[in-house]
């Protein structure tokens, strides 16, 4: 792809400007000049039509002719006149011009200006009727009409503009490559930013977030928001960068952990020679460890089918009867631990969310709150729909959650306190799941948590 | 020889143990958290750190940090699911002495935890000889001029603890600390017991006073000066 160049985009558009400007100057000042110039040859044209009409006089013949006598007048030797009497007779004309060019300056019958051209000679030519009055002092003298012709040749007169207009064309050229070298340099100093920015940028990779913009760039008004929206994209991609190693990495510590048990349990077991009951034993260990390697593989691929696919906005669920069946289906593991379980539903409508889901989402709760409850205490399950919105909340009566780990617990492999909550048989993603699920379907999910007191988690869904 | 082994994951934790007491007739105690396990090493009694790099509270390498902090050279190996190699080196460097990666083999795990016992206690090989007696710490065997003598398990453990220190003067305290974990029920007239029990086996073997009694002090395996 060809690339265009900002700058030299600008140099050449503002010289296109410039010349175009001093070649319609220069064309002005040259049509200008013509113009008073041909003025000042027709006022010159005048007057060598009235000397040369003061050179008419009486021929002193019979007939009271006229005759022209030029022979007094100074008149330029290129120009052609011709004097003729009312009836068209040649009282006189220029003597070096040849009969063509006469005959041409005789071929306007009307007085006034006009030009001709003759062997690509460019002519400018007057034809005055004047009246030459003779002896005026005897009887107020004779009226003799005289009809005169005078041609000058153009060309000098194109030649004189075109040289009086010179110097400010080349003024002109001059100022066009002086202000051309100013702008090049100015705007490439200008445009620096730009480059620098460019250059920052271009550094940016995977292994190397740094993005510091320049203070040059962060001063120029059109170049800040590009700058300050590409340092927030990194910084946000940074973020999902180092989340995504995190989380392989947890991942990865958690299957490993797994395997490390199943492993070591089984090179346990053929280190020595056992009896038939330590075997058995042995066994029993070994399935309760592949279970929670099941579990934990289970809910992983749960965690990425949910931040996979879409939901479809058609799917909805009656969140408070399952409640109560995920309720009903966990309960004797609360019998077992001797924690009461109470469902309580307040007018509450169908929810968006698919039947899958709100099931996951129930018995994750419940059996977290079952988790972390002590024997004796109690746990409370609500639904409630109010202004369109479905809230659910679960609460327990557990050992609570420290402040400093309540922004954690929605993270994934994240546990306030590992180890326990290892031998309970968490991996430290169901909240992240019930988080996942919640967003999916556009609700929120709030944890709330007082350490002795217990722990609520408010889910608020848009009702169907 | 007593082991610590520091690991969340409580089944992990008692294989590894269960393995070092029927393998190598280790004493060892587990810690669930770092805390407890930093705790644990401020008494110094044993012999070999096991270390989990991902704990609750501290982590692997606050504890390795805490341990060289008050100059306690007691070996330490790592046990990691991580095995970036930043990681592996940030550890050796803070005194770490070896790292295994999860999953690993037991009886690998095994081998380096006696590797470095040996090492910990300045000897490379893992037959150790004083005078005619040889230990051999991988059959868990001890022969006089060749000749097998017959030891119980806690006298063996006893015997081994007193050759990797010829000469010096150990006390019944000190092979209680390193010799039993924190949940057997301990008094030191068993060591008394099991000492003249392993007198009498060297003695069979035509061994003569091998090992002293300083009254008040503790014991001593003598050795020829030519060895040491």
């Amino acid at each position: 792809m060809r690339k265009n160049s900002l700058s030299r985009q600008l140099i050449a558009g503002v010289l296109l400007a410039e010349l175009f400007c001093a070649a319609s100057f220069s064309c002005v000042a040259l049509l200008h000049e013509m113009h008073g110039r041909r003025r000042a040859f027709d006022v010159m044209l005048r007057g060598r039509t009235d000397s040369l009409m003061g050179a008419v006089q009486d021929a002193e013949d019979p007939d009271d002719n006229v005759t022209v006598d030029p022979t007094e007048l100074a008149l330029p030797k290129q120009d052609v006149y011709e004097v003729l009497s009312p009836s068209g007779r040649v009282l006189g004309h220029s003597p070096a011009s040849s009969s063509e060019l006469l005959m041409a300056l005789a071929s306007s019958g009307k007085p006034g200006y006009f030009n001709f051209e003759v062997k690509e000679e460019h002519y400018r030519a007057l034809r005055f009727n004047g009246l030459r009055i003779i002896d005026r002092e005897e009887n107020g003298g004779i009226r003799r009409p005289v009809t005169v012709l005078y041609a000058a040749p153009t060309h000098d007169l194109w030649h004189e503009a075109v040289e009086a207009v010179r110097f400010y064309v080349i003024a002109g050229v001059l100022l066009l490559a002086v202000t051309g070298l100013v702008l090049v340099w100015f705007l490439r100093r200008r445009l620096s930013p730009l480059q620098e920015l460019a250059a920052i940028a271009g550094r940016v990779s995977a292994s190397s977030w740094e993005f510091v913009p320049p203070d040059a760039v962060l001063r120029t008004t059109e170049l800040a928001p590009i700058a300050l929206s590409i340092e927030e994209l990194l910084k946000g991609l940074r973020q999902s960068f180092e989340r995504q190693r995190q989380l392989t990495g947890d991942a990865a510590h958690e299957l490993k952990t797994s395997i490390a048990v199943l492993k070591s349990s089984l090179q346990l077991l053929s280190l020595n020679p056992r009896t038939a009951e330590q075997y058995e034993a042995g066994l029993e260990g070994l399935l309760t460890d592949t279970e929670r390697m099941e579990d934990l593989a289970t809910r992983m691929l749960e965690l990425a089918r949910l931040e996979e696919a879409r939901v479809e906005r058609s799917e909805s669920s009656d969140l408070p009867s399952m409640l109560q069946d995920v309720a009903d289906r966990l309960r004797p593991l609360s019998d077992l631990k001797h924690v009461a379980l109470q469902v309580t539903v307040e007018d509450a409508h169908k929810v968006a969310m698919p039947a899958d889901d709100v099931e996951v989402l129930c018995s994750n709760l419940i059996m977290n709150a079952l988790q972390h409850s002590l024997p004796q205490g109690r746990i409370f399950a609500t639904v409630q729909t109010h202004n369109e919105v479905t809230e659910l909340r679960v609460k327990d009566e557990g050992e609570g959650i420290p402040e400093a780990a309540l922004p954690h617990v929605f993270d994934r492999f994240y546990r306030a306190d590992r180890s326990r909550s290892r031998n309970s048989g968490g991996a430290g993603l169901g909240l992240s799941i019930c988080k996942a699920i919640v967003e999916r379907s556009h609700g929120s999910i709030q944890i709330q948590s007082a350490v002795g007191q217990g722990t609520e988690v408010i889910v608020t869904l848009p009702a169907e | 020889m007593r082991v610590l082994i520091v690991e969340d994951e409580v089944r992990l934790a008692n294989n590894i143990a269960e393995a070092l007491r029927e393998r190598c007739g280790f004493a060892v105690d587990c810690a669930e958290n770092g805390a407890d396990g930093a705790a644990l090493t401020e008494y110094q009694h044993y012999d070999l750190l096991l270390l989990d790099l991902m704990l609750p509270g501290l982590d692997g390498l606050g504890i390795v940090h805490q341990v060289r902090k008050r100059k306690d050279m007691t070996p330490i190996l790592i046990l990691t699911a991580r095995d970036e190699r930043a990681q592996v080196v940030e550890l050796l460097n803070a005194g770490a002495d070896d790292y295994l990666t999860k999953p690993f083999d037991l009886g690998e795990l095994l081998a380096r935890a006696k590797a470095l016992i040996r090492r910990g206690k300045g000897v490379s090989h893992p037959v150790l000889t004083v005078g005619r007696i040889s230990l051999n710490t991988v059959e868990q065997t001890v022969r006089c001029r060749g000749q097998l003598i017959d030891l119980s398990p806690t006298e063996y453990r006893l015997f081994e603890y007193l050759i990797f220190r010829p000469r010096a003067i150990v006390s019944a305290r000190e092979l209680l600390e390193h010799l039993y974990d924190y949940n057997w029920e301990h008094h030191s007239n068993v060591i008394e017991a099991h000492i003249s029990n392993l007198r009498k086996k060297l003695r069979a073997v035509g061994e003569e006073t091998s090992i002293t009694t300083m009254r008040g002090r503790g014991y001593r395996l003598e050795a020829p000066e030519k060895q040491l």
